[in-house]
C-alpha cells in the first residue's frame, strides 16, 4: 500500500479504516478527513467501490421471510398451555 | 427488571402479545440463518417464544424485545448445539489487518464495475452459499451486521461480546467471504484467474 497524501490521511489509513467508514462507525472527522482523501484519490477509490458493491451485495441477500401460519399456530397453542391468556392471535 | 407491580397477569400476558410475537418473522428468520435447516429452526423458533413468555417478568418494559427475543434464540441455538468452545477473538489492531488482508486479495484484479459484478444473477446464490458455509461466530455476526442491518452495538448485545469482538469477528467473516467470492468469480469466468491478474 502506498503512502500517498491525499489530505490528512494516507492511503494505509483510509485503506485500514474502509469497512469502518462504510459502516458509519468513525468520529465525524474522521469520517469527512476520508471522505475527502476517496474524493482525491485514484489509489483508494477502487478499493472503496469494492468493498461498497460488497456490502451492498451481502444486503441484498436478506430475504422477507414469514412464520408458516402452521408454525405460528403451533407457537400460539404451546404458549396457551404455558399458560399465556387471552391471547387474541390465532 | 420486571414490569410495574400492579400489572397483573393477565395484563402482563397482553403486553408480552403486544410487544413480543410482531417480532415473529424477524426471530423466524434469524432462526433459519442460525440453524440452515427449516425443521430446527421451528423447533427454535418455538423454545424461544416459550422461553420469552416464562421469562417476560424480567423483559425491561420500554427496551428492544426484538433485541431481547433474537438474544435467547441464540442462547438457545447455541446451548441445543452443546457448542459452547471457548472462542479466543482477536482485537481491533488485528480488525484492521482484517481490513488490509482483504483488500489486498482484490487489489490485482483489474478495474470494472464490482456492482455488475456482485448483482450478477449467478453471484447472488453463490453469496448465500458461501454465507451459510462459514463458521461461527462470523456467520452470526455477518448476518446480524450486513445482512440485517444492525448496528455493531445491538450486534454485541444481542451476542452478548464486546463491540471490539463484533468488529474482529466482522471484519474476519467478511474477509473469508470475500475470498469465497472471489474464487466463484474466477471459477466461472467472471473475473480472469490468477494468471491474468495484473500487478499493482
Amino acid at each position: 500500500m502506498k503512502k500517498l497524501d491525499c489530505g490528512s490521511v494516507d492511503c494505509t489509513q483510509v485503506v485500514s479504516q474502509l469497512w469502518d467508514y462504510l459502516d458509519g462507525e468513525l468520529t465525524e472527522e474522521r469520517m469527512r478527513d476520508i471522505q475527502t482523501h476517496l474524493t482525491a484519490c485514484a489509489g483508494c477509490f477502487p478499493h472503496f467501490d469494492f468493498e461498497r458493491a460488497f456490502l451492498k451485495a451481502l444486503a441484498a441477500t436478506r430475504k422477507e421471510d414469514r412464520m408458516p401460519g402452521v408454525l405460528r399456530a403451533r407457537i400460539m397453542e404451546k404458549l396457551r398451555e404455558a399458560g399465556c391468556e387471552g391471547l387474541t392471535s390465532p | 427488571m420486571t414490569a410495574a407491580p400492579e400489572e397483573s397477569k393477565k395484563e402482563q400476558d397482553q403486553r408480552f402479545e403486544r410487544e413480543a410475537l410482531p417480532w415473529m418473522d424477524d426471530v423466524y428468520r434469524f432462526a433459519k440463518w442460525l440453524t440452515r435447516n427449516d425443521a430446527d429452526a421451528d423447533d427454535l423458533v418455538q423454545e424461544t417464544y416459550l422461553r420469552a413468555y416464562r421469562s417476560w417478568h424480567t423483559f425491561q418494559p420500554g427496551s428492544d424485545a426484538r433485541r431481547w427475543l433474537f438474544t435467547i434464540c441464540r442462547n438457545v441455538y447455541l446451548r441445543n448445539r452443546e457448542r459452547e468452545r471457548r472462542i479466543v477473538d482477536t482485537g481491533g489492531d488485528d480488525a484492521k489487518l482484517e481490513t488490509l488482508a482483504a483488500v489486498q486479495s482484490h487489489a490485482d484484479l483489474p478495474s470494472r464495475s464490482w456492482d455488475d459484478v456482485f448483482g450478477a444473477v449467478d453471484l447472488g446464490p453463490a453469496i448465500e452459499r458461501a454465507i451459510s458455509e462459514l463458521g461461527e461466530p462470523y456467520r452470526s455476526t455477518v448476518l446480524l451486521v450486513d445482512v440485517d442491518g444492525q448496528s455493531y452495538e445491538e450486534a454485541a448485545s444481542i451476542l452478548d461480546v464486546p463491540v471490539g469482538t463484533i468488529r474482529s469477528r466482522l471484519f474476519r467473516g467478511r474477509r473469508l467471504l470475500q475470498e469465497a467470492l472471489l474464487a466463484h468469480a474466477r471459477d466461472s469466468g467472471m473475473l480472469p484467474s490468477g494468471d491474468g491478474r495484473h500487478g499493482s
